[in-house]
């Protein structure tokens, strides 16, 4: 059984202008250890599948219809207090420390402490402290800025504080949204390499979420491609960059350095993403695909198989 | 932005027309800023109305009007609805013509202090430097000065005060507010890019900071000005109350301080009531006109429906 | 480190503030029109008497050297003597101001400890009876006209039930009974005071809820909640621990701004109340024309403004850390 299975998943917004459809039938497993990443640009839903896993969909935003099955047990059905006490304990998240995720007003280190100490009640104040020296040190943060408060961390050392605070707990999952996107490439390529050296240590299984296909292939041994919504393109790493199938995948390898570190020619896509809250019948990236077919914009598309384990949403494969 | 500006003189429908039935429509949907809109509405009436009483007979003008058969205060009756004070004067006719003042006092001691706030915080964003310094201490400085106990303690110096002279004082004193806001504003205009092209093309700092950046900061600077207003009408008739109003006026404020002074509060309710009642309405209206403007013009609380 | 420099420099802007407050206010009453000795000095005074005053006082001296010798007389005291009560300024002073202080600083943090806490309750059930009914109550009760409202709470509460003194601070029959001890006498303060802190209080709670409220609001909207949700902590812990002091900045800010604005209405609080505090002695001394009064009382009142906004801004750099560090 995979850890996670999610199944025909769709999440939408309650807005002024109607009902948009953020996420449509999204379906994936991850299994324990293996980490996946989800590549698209910003309002493709990415953001909203990983808060969804989490149960922190905004307000306005709901699950329409699927299942989100953690270890067997589908989390839309439990309780808030149910949800509450596996977050964190055992799926983390590690968000964007540039867009102010610790909180300015607390210690770092008693930050951290916080949620070791609010699933384990068993746990002394003293030795949830310990357990977040022992984090520091794997994160590789001095020991003696502990007790700082997060304005006066750099901003590479916050985005390290914030996965010292994803691994509080050992969780079996994480989720990282975005982790190094404020952060200069010197940085980022360090704490990249420590995430996964770090998943490797403690077996974690990873969703990686992030705008930047060349992170995603970094990181990840699937790849899930999202375009308006949808899960355009799913497969293993090798076989989404060797054979992309998706005119969308196409498009986004073109703009990444090759293995080789020779660009190919960037090819910027022509057109926008179409409207959400009325979603065009056919095939949603039928206006921007180099080569559409009649088809495409009245017939939705359907999954095709390109090799085992590596699917793509288009009817031209 | 810089496009909108530019062509703001053309025969289309200008942009501001937009905006502002843009802003109407959200501002409809705000009960608090309608009931406030609709208690003005009913002060201007009030207001308007005030020039009746002395029309119909001298024995209703608010400040002479003295009625042959009663010289005591006295409850309402048909020919005082509202009573009358300790000298028989008619308690309705002052309570309109107190309506009159207090949108007098408020509006022009609100726009003056708008004007003056608006110039100094666009100029002083603008100019940077020393003289944005020596503007904000000195807007510091104003700032920390309780208005009521400065225009008293003129009044010491000058003696009676009139009218005009207390909204003066009043402007003088609560500009810097406004002004804080304007400057934070023009600082955040001054890096964007049609300032800089306006520059470039040769424009002269009065036309930039006229043509350019004013426009863009009066819809604050309007929000603003429903606050000052009820800080102004507070402020005259808190000072009426104390006994250094104008004493050819009739205020509100004066009327509670005849009330007090000749110590019918406990006996003449009728009395007591309205003014107190006046004062305090107009106050909660025009700021709830301020809050619901302020919900029209902020964009951050219009981001109900963020996305991913 | 910082935190001390921080201080130092607010301190070094309020001194010069200061200064300048106390030119201002020389130059007020030299310029004046009419003569600066029937400014400064009590017409019914003897002749001597009066004389003595004036060179006290540098009157008959260049206006430089007045300048000179009013800084003098300020930092040793003489602030020349009342025309109404015949005393020392200074002394007038000193047994008014602790009154003030009492009165006003009580009202400050009642208003603005239950404002934060129903500001916060308010912003958690958004949209809810809860919500409206105190969003409503505090809109009411901060734009009610403040002496009006006190006319009505006396009338009310002291003359209609007779639950509360009319005016004053003090029972004479306490205070002149030797017996009384010190509790029965702070009682009897207290009871008095009740009428006027609810008077202030009423006015000022509500622009704290209102603050609070929406600062909570935009909080809640912060990315530091989801994380401390996402850490599964309960939601009153989010509340109380991560979102309040956080949003609670903002009403320390504005507790600081609107001290001058609540100083206004001490001062017609005091004198409703007939509370002998400073506040009413500068609006009598303005109606008597005891102008050296006045002068007075309107420093201290500066002073008083200017050095709870200094309180205000330690309150502030030890609630956020990004001030102190």
């Amino acid at each position: 059984m995979a850890l996670l299975e999610v199944d025909n998943l769709s999440i939408g917004y309650n807005t002024k202008k109607g009902y948009l459809k953020a996420v449509e039938k999204v379906s994936f497993d991850l299994e324990a250890g293996a980490s996946l990443g989800f590549v698209g640009e910003s309002g493709c839903g990415k953001t909203t599948i990983g808060m969804a896993l989490m149960g922190l969909l905004p307000p306005n935003g709901s699950v329409k219809e699927g299942r989100i099955l953690f270890e067997g047990k589908n989390t839309l059905e439990m309780t808030d207090e149910e949800l509450r006490k596996i977050r964190w304990r055992e799926m983390a998240m590690i968000f964007q420390a540039a867009m102010n995720a610790l909180n300015p007003v607390q210690r770092v280190g008693n930050q951290i402490a916080e949620a070791i100490l609010v699933h384990d009640p068993s746990v002394e104040k003293d030795q949830a402290m310990d357990q977040v020296e022992n984090l520091f040190r794997l994160v590789g943060i001095p020991l003696d800025r502990l007790r700082d408060y997060p304005h006066q961390y750099s901003g590479g050392m916050k985005q390290r504080a914030v996965i010292a605070m994803a691994l509080a707990c050992r969780p079996k999952l994480i989720i990282a949204d975005e982790p190094t996107t404020a952060l200069d490439v010197i940085v980022q390529d360090q704490i990249l390499g420590e995430i996964k050296e770090l998943q490797k240590e403690f077996d974690l299984s990873i969703i990686f979420i992030s705008h930047d296909i060349s992170i995603v292939a970094h990181m990840c041994d699937h790849i899930g491609v999202m375009y308006a919504g949808q899960l355009v393109e799913c497969g293993p790493r090798e076989g989404v960059f060797e054979s992309p199938a998706h005119p969308y995948t196409k498009a986004l390898l073109s703009s990444f350095p090759t293995v080789t570190g020779k660009r190919s020619d960037l090819i910027p896509i022509p057109g926008e993403t179409p409207n959400l809250v009325v979603p065009p019948h056919g095939c949603r990236f039928c206006d921007r695909c180099s080569g559409p077919e009649a088809s495409c914009s009245t017939e939705p598309p359907q999954w095709v198989e390109i090799a085992p384990g590596h699917r793509a949403l288009c009817c031209r494969c | 932005m810089s496009k909108q500006n530019e062509n703001s003189m053309g025969p289309e429908r200008h942009p501001w027309v937009s905006s502002f039935l843009e802003g109407w429509s959200i501002f409809r949907q705000n009960l608090l800023g309608k009931i406030g809109l609709t208690l003005l509405v009913m002060f201007a009436l009030m207001a308007l109305c005030s020039y009746i009483p002395p029309w119909i007979s001298p024995i209703y003008d608010p400040m002479t009007g003295v009625d042959p058969d009663i010289t005591s205060c006295s409850g309402p009756c048909l020919r005082h609805w509202l009573g009358t004070d300790f000298m028989g004067r008619d308690i309705l006719s002052q309570l309109l013509a107190g309506a009159r003042i207090a949108f007098m006092v408020g509006i022009s001691a609100a726009v003056m202090s708008i004007v003056l706030g608006v110039s100094i915080g666009m100029t002083a964003g603008y100019m940077g430097r020393f003289i944005d310094t020596l503007l904000m201490r000195l807007a510091d400085m104003i700032m920390v000065m309780p208005t009521l106990l400065v225009v008293l303690l003129l009044s010491a110096v000058f003696g009676q005060l009139n009218i005009w002279t207390i909204v003066l004082i009043i402007a003088l004193f609560r500009w810097p507010g406004v002004s804080r806001i304007i400057r934070g504003q023009t600082l955040s205009l001054k890096q964007r890019p049609f300032i800089e092209a306006a520059k470039v093309a040769g424009a002269s700092h009065f036309r930039i900071i006229f043509i350019h950046i004013m426009p863009n900061v009066l819809p604050l600077a309007f929000l603003f000005m429903t606050f000052r207003v009820t800080s102004a009408i507070i402020t005259e008739a808190a000072l009426a109350f104390l006994g250094f109003g104008d004493p050819g006026t009739v205020s509100w404020g004066m009327m509670l301080q005849w009330v007090w002074k000749t110590g019918h509060m406990f006996q003449a309710p009728y009395w007591l009531l309205p003014p107190g009642i006046c004062i305090s309405l107009i106050t909660l209206s025009f700021y709830m006109l301020g809050r619901a403007m302020d919900e029209v013009l902020d964009p951050r609380l219009r981001k109900e429906d963020q996305t991913d | 480190m910082e935190l001390r420099k921080y201080i130092t420099k607010r301190i070094i802007q309020i001194i010069i503030i200061f200064f300048v407050i106390l030119t201002v206010l020389f130059l007020l009453f030299r310029l004046a029109p009419g003569d600066p000795v029937s400014m400064m000095v009590d017409p019914d005074m003897t002749q001597e008497d009066a004389e003595m005053l004036i060179v006290q006082l540098g009157l008959e001296q260049p206006l430089g050297m007045q300048y000179l010798i009013y800084l003098k007389n300020f930092f040793t005291g003489h602030f020349g003597f009342s025309f109404h009560y015949g005393d020392p300024v200074v002394d007038i002073i000193w047994d008014r101001l602790p009154n003030t202080v009492l009165l006003f600083t009580t009202s400050i943090i009642l208003s603005a400890l239950v404002g934060v806490f129903l500001g916060k309750i308010a912003s958690w059930h958004k949209g809810k009876k809860v919500d409206s009914i105190m969003t409503i109550g505090a809109l009411v009760t901060h734009t009610v006209f403040l002496p009006w409202l006190a006319l009505i709470l006396i009338w009310i509460f002291a003359y209609k039930f007779g639950w509360f003194p009319i005016n004053g601070m003090i029972s004479e029959e306490v205070w002149l009974d030797p017996e009384a001890g010190f509790i029965s006498r702070a009682l009897d303060v207290m009871y008095h005071m009740v009428l006027p802190l609810s008077t202030l209080f009423l006015i000022h709670f509500g622009a704290y809820l209102l603050i609070m409220r929406s600062s909570m609001l935009e909080t809640l909207k912060e990315d530091y909640i989801l994380t401390a949700r996402a850490k599964g902590l309960e939601e009153k812990v989010i509340r109380d621990h991560h979102a309040a002091p956080n949003a609670a900045l903002p009403v320390v800010t504005s507790v600081g701004l609107s001290l001058a604005f609540s100083i206004n209405g001490g001062a017609l609080t005091e004198t409703v109340f007939t509370w002998p505090g400073i506040g009413r002695e500068l609006v009598s001394s303005v109606s008597q024309n005891d102008y050296p009064l006045a002068q007075a009382c309107f420093l201290m009142i500066a002073g008083v403004v200017l050095i709870s906004n200094l309180v205000v801004d330690v309150l502030y750099a030890y609630l956020d850390p990004r001030i102190r560090y």
